[in-house]
């Protein structure tokens, strides 16, 4: 496993990692988070344990190449696994998170876009759509 | 474990789930386009004629769905507890959503309660008429409306509704 990233770094490439995802319009992005438990380095306050965040391209079935750098490996990612990592402390998760969520609605562009007015104009029945302010 | 279909309800029950089991709960944030791997192809296609044969016969025009070209992504959220085996699953394929999400999981990472989570009530009316919506457009493909589906599905019931 590659070492854990800074979050600033961390961000830099996940925001390059999900608009490659969506400029290739293929592929995609894993995302994980859960408890680090009983791991030195890792600040617990009161029992509130630090977060791993993980991100991954789904690109599996090649080898990690662990000894190149973060930077060839987004370069060419045709060929190589793209893993990063990071430790979000207790006192950090709300600031984090912040930017997490900024991060990704940048970034996943795939996705649908809220149209108010296309929608309107060719659903008669669209005004449901719309209540969600 | 089935799709939930309110990202309340995931939310809600996830809360519920880390709350168990704070240390061996993880949750999986997954952003990916439709393959194209053989059995989505088929499954779009079956779909596809699916639909159309619908549209025919309701003498609609079929000026055809949704082009290959606005493949949209999916999210899919995936609450999952190894000890218990229990996995939730939560999937959106609008933008607009990832914002309060992503919120709620850091809020979730937090060791945030379901009250702590501040989903209010407008919350779930809304997401329920959205997720309505789309059923009463396409009312014969009732049968496919699990959340089960797959994505190209999907895409190709928002290009049905368009065309009406």
């Amino acid at each position: 496993m590659a070492p854990h990233l800074g979050h600033d770094e961390f961000f830099k490439s996940l925001s390059e990692l999900l608009s490659k995802t969506s400029q290739q319009v293929h592929g995609s992005v894993n995302l994980t988070q859960k408890a680090l438990v009983n791991v030195p380095g890792a600040t617990t306050t009161n029992s509130q344990p630090s977060i791993l965040i993980r991100a991954t391209d789904g690109n599996t079935n090649t080898p990690n190449l662990k000894n190149e750098s973060k930077e060839a490996k987004i370069a060419n990612n045709k060929s190589q696994k793209v893993k990063l990592s990071t430790i979000v402390s207790p006192d950090d998760i709300e600031a984090f998170y912040v930017r997490y969520a900024e991060v990704c609605k940048t970034g996943m562009s795939g996705l649908k876009k809220r149209d108010r007015r296309a929608r309107k104009a060719k659903t008669k029945g669209g005004a449901a759509k719309v209540t969600k302010a | 474990m089935p799709y939930l279909p309110t990202s309340q309800a995931y939310l809600e029950q996830s809360a519920q789930l880390l709350q168990a089991y704070p240390d061996t709960t993880r949750i999986v944030t997954k952003y990916s386009f439709p393959t194209n791997r053989r059995g989505n192809i088929i499954r779009a296609q079956k779909s596809q004629a699916r639909k159309d044969a619908k549209a025919t016969a309701t003498g609609g025009t079929t000026t055809t769905s949704a082009p290959p070209s606005t493949a949209t992504a999916t999210l899919t959220l995936k609450t999952f507890n190894p000890t218990t085996g229990i996995c939730l699953h939560y999937r959106t394929n609008k933008l607009q959503e990832v914002g309060r999400l992503i919120t709620t999981l850091g809020k979730l990472a937090a060791g945030a309660d379901v009250a702590g989570l501040g989903l209010s009530t407008t919350v779930p009316a809304a997401d329920v008429e959205m997720v309505d919506a789309p059923a009463e457009e396409v009312t014969p493909a009732a049968k496919t409306q699990g959340q089960g589906q797959g994505q190209s599905a999907k895409g190709k019931k928002k290009g049905g509704k368009g065309k009406r």
